[in-house]
């Protein structure tokens, strides 16, 4: 890329981990106030308008919607936590849950119609399916890296609107709701089946359940000589071959993990917000989880809050509309400029930029 | 800080001072006009009385699927939401707009919150989590638009309603215009879902069209759909609107999307490429978009709707209904009217059509007009015999679906999975 003269970007080494926490709280708080001038500049009262947002993390109640929202988003960005130290570029997170949402749909459908799963085993099915089918999705752009060297950007990324219109497929014609005035959806799920079933709404399953798996994915990444070796395939391919680590079998066990726990946020959606199954039942979670993992640092532990303050961000944003009568348009704006403060402050963690004259 | 208080407090107390001085002026000057009144009243005149609010003021809170600007389906709610608004005046209304069917649930809980007392959520997939928050907080009241689920229903709660605005009947009008300008004798239709709705308004349309044609030439009229698989994407109804015509021959497209596009495309081709296009106006009154193109349409007015639903919330008078208005209802006067003295073309209760360009042949914006009368009084049905020239309704395997003196009943409308035989495209498979 041609700059202008003086101007120079060189990589950083490894900022302190402060540092980074540091720059990325600094840079919200900077979206914030550039989110007010915008407010200010639309005759908006910017103090209001933020302190609806924050009310969003301190009621209870949205806290819980919060969290329900953030479950897909978390669950896929703990999986491309793994995919993206494994420097496999993972952009499919979103055919990933889709197919999650198959599965999980699937399981459904073998009880009610053939009662093969008993009641009590079928929520747990419905995660393991989801889980099988997210990941062996994910197995093929994988295979595709490890054998042929074909770069996983592209074959993920499109691969996402295969999923949607399988999805579609399903919903429009076998899998259609015999009961549903011929609508796109499939039957609903029982209420064994249903996330909120657990203490009344779904946010308190959903949350153990991604802990449990951030637990499972910081234990796999930092102590099992699997997660050591996904690092090195990440961080330097040369040194994983002199090492003698398989990097065709590393590519596809945590191409594996990562596309079945994006299908786990896909069995989050139908199941504990949806109750069916129906086309395009995802606005997007798969590619909000990709800066959620950054915003994380891809560390499985961070990924918890920074899901959960991404799904406030759009309990938020139908607050503000509801509360202030702003337009959606104005919410984008406001979720767009954190977005790109974000973005902004992963580039400086990782570039210096320097002007000389 | 102790100037800051000092100044808060003078100002609390001007204001209470103020207040109190309005408030006493107001008894003053209420005394005062009773006694004048009194005074000054003759006899026997009946005194105008001063309308005493018997009901509540009212929150409401509308739920909707897309942005209020795409000149279709949720700008047209828009539009009623201010118009029972301005209507019933006690009411603070506030909406969430692009609400993601996934989102809906949340969204709607957001609302109550904010302190509505009545949700109104406006698209089919928004049914269920209405119906689920619905069961959550019994004292609230919802009405879903466009869905089957309601407490009168016996599927959802009792403190759930659902309502539809129905274009069928509309539908089959276009119909007849589209089948009386036709000149090669080909229509087509640019279709969101193959969902019954959908379905039920290309069959209505595409019967329409033929009793004019058939009328006209003989022959039957040729009907083509694209589908989009989405109720908004300009830029696919773009190339499927420009398929139509390119590649069918079509001169006539009626469309289901929420957007002008397809109008826009009819005009583009009737303006700058010399090939005569029309088009339609769809829930929305889109004729700035296609001025030369516009043939007429369905335009679609929610406002009596909605004001039902608030009149009930504020005075207490709750109950669960499933309104699916057609032609007739919600007209102050619903009788058939002599052709000559028809409202077709007016704002008619809950629905519009559009004004029918000149260019339709007069004997047929007679008989338009005729058919929009008797649909007043549900004397004609578009889905019987008789909405076919007489002759039985036949699917494209050639089955009749409607024969004899049958006419078509809800569970039919609601259900609708096949296509008329005039129909070429195939129907996605089910």
């Amino acid at each position: 890329m041609r700059l202008p003269r003086g101007i120079r970007i060189e990589r950083r080494l490894e900022l302190p981990r402060r540092t980074s926490a540091a720059l990325s709280a600094v840079f919200i708080l900077l979206s914030f106030l550039v989110a007010s001038a915008v407010f200010e500049m639309m005759g908006v009262n910017s103090v209001r308008t933020l302190s609806t947002v924050v009310s969003v993390f301190l009621s209870p109640p949205s806290l819980l919607q919060a969290v329900q929202r953030g479950l897909p988003i978390g669950l896929a960005a703990l999986g491309l936590s793994i995919a993206f130290r494994m420097n496999f570029w993972n952009i499919g997170a979103e055919g990933q849950i889709y197919m999650g949402m198959f599965a999980a749909t699937g399981m459904v459908l073998i009880h009610a119609y053939y009662g093969l799963i008993p009641e009590p085993l079928l929520m747990l099915s419905m995660v393991l399916a989801a889980f099988i089918v997210g990941g062996a999705y994910c197995l093929l752009p994988g295979f595709l890296r490890g054998r042929l060297d074909v770069n996983e950007i592209l074959p993920t990324l499109m691969l996402n609107y295969v999923a949607t219109l399988f999805v579609d497929f399903l919903v429009y014609g076998p899998w259609r709701d015999p009961q549903g005035f011929s609508f796109p959806l499939s039957i609903p799920f029982p209420q064994y089946a249903r996330m909120d079933s657990f203490l009344g709404h779904s946010s308190y399953l959903g949350l153990l359940i991604m802990v449990v798996i951030a637990f499972l994915v910081y234990g796999l990444m930092q102590r099992t000589t699997l997660g050591f070796e996904m690092r090195v395939v990440g961080q330097n391919l040369e040194a994983a071959r002199y090492a003698g680590i398989s990097i065709f079998r590393t590519l596809l066990i945590g191409s594996f993990i990562a596309g079945g726990l994006a299908g786990i946020g896909g069995f989050t959606l139908v199941s504990g917000l949806i109750g069916r199954l129906r086309p395009r039942a995802s606005p997007g979670y798969g590619y909000t989880a990709i800066i959620v993992a950054f915003l994380a640092g891809l560390n499985p532990w961070l990924i918890i809050p920074a899901a959960v303050f991404f799904g406030g961000l759009l309990v938020a944003g139908e607050t503000i509309q509801a509360a202030l009568n702003l337009p959606f348009a104005a919410v984008q704006v406001f979720q767009a400029i954190i977005f790109i403060m974000i973005i902004v402050a992963e580039f400086i963690k990782r570039y210096r930029v320097s002007i000389r004259i | 800080m102790k100037e800051k208080v000092s100044r808060r407090k003078f100002l609390g107390v001007s204001t209470a001072t103020a207040a109190g001085a309005v408030a006493a002026a107001a008894v003053v000057a209420g005394i005062g006009g009773y006694l004048g009144g009194q005074a000054m009243a003759p006899p026997r005149e009946v005194v105008k009385t001063e309308t005493v609010p018997v009901t509540k003021r009212i929150k409401t809170g509308y739920i909707y699927v897309g942005p209020v600007g795409d000149f279709g389906w949720t700008h047209a709610h828009d539009l009623g939401r201010k118009w029972a608004d301005q209507q019933f005046g006690n009411v603070e209304s506030s909406y969430i707009e692009s609400v993601p069917e996934a989102e809906s649930a949340g969204a709607i809980e957001n609302l109550i919150r904010q302190g509505a007392d009545l949700v109104i959520t406006t698209s089919f997939g928004f049914m269920d989590p209405t119906a689920e928050v619905a069961a959550k907080y019994p004292d609230k009241y919802f009405v879903h638009i466009s869905g089957y689920r309601s407490g009168a229903a016996g599927n959802a709660p009792k403190n759930m309603s659902s309502a539809f605005a129905e274009f069928y009947q509309l539908y089959y009008l276009n119909g007849l215009a589209a089948g009386a300008v036709t000149e090669t004798g080909v229509v087509g239709y640019v279709a969101a879902h193959p969902i019954p709705e959908v379905i039920r308004h290309i069959n209505a349309f595409v019967l329409g069209a033929n009793y004019s044609y058939k009328r006209r030439t003989g022959r039957n009229i040729k009907a083509y759909v694209n589908w989009l698989f989405s109720w908004f994407d300009p830029g696919k109804t773009r190339q499927a609107a420009t398929a139509l015509v390119e590649e069918s021959n079509a001169d006539v497209l009626a469309f289901t999307e929420d957007s002008p596009t397809t109008l826009q495309v009819a005009e583009e081709y009737t303006t700058q490429k010399g090939r005569r296009v029309w088009s339609f106006s769809h829930y929305g009154d889109m004729r700035q978009y296609g001025p030369n193109a516009h043939l007429t349409g369905q335009i679609v007015h929610w406002g009596p709707i909605y004001l039902e639903f608030y009149r009930m919330v504020a005075t207490g008078t709750w109950q669960s209904v499933d309104i699916w208005t057609r032609i007739g209802d919600y007209m102050p006067f619903r009788w058939r009217q002599p052709v000559d003295k028809s409202t077709m073309g007016n704002v008619d209760g809950t629905l519009q059509m559009a004004p029918l360009a000149p260019q339709v042949p007069s004997e047929w914006q007679q008989l338009i007009k005729a058919r929009y009368e008797e649909m007043k009084e549900l004397l004609f049905e578009p889905f019987s015999v008789e909405g076919n020239d007489g002759v039985p309704i036949r699917d494209q395997a050639g089955e009749a679906r409607i024969s004899g003196n049958q006419r078509a009943d809800r569970d039919m409308l609601w259900n609708m999975n096949w296509f008329v035989e005039y129909i070429e495209s195939e129907l996605p498979k089910v």
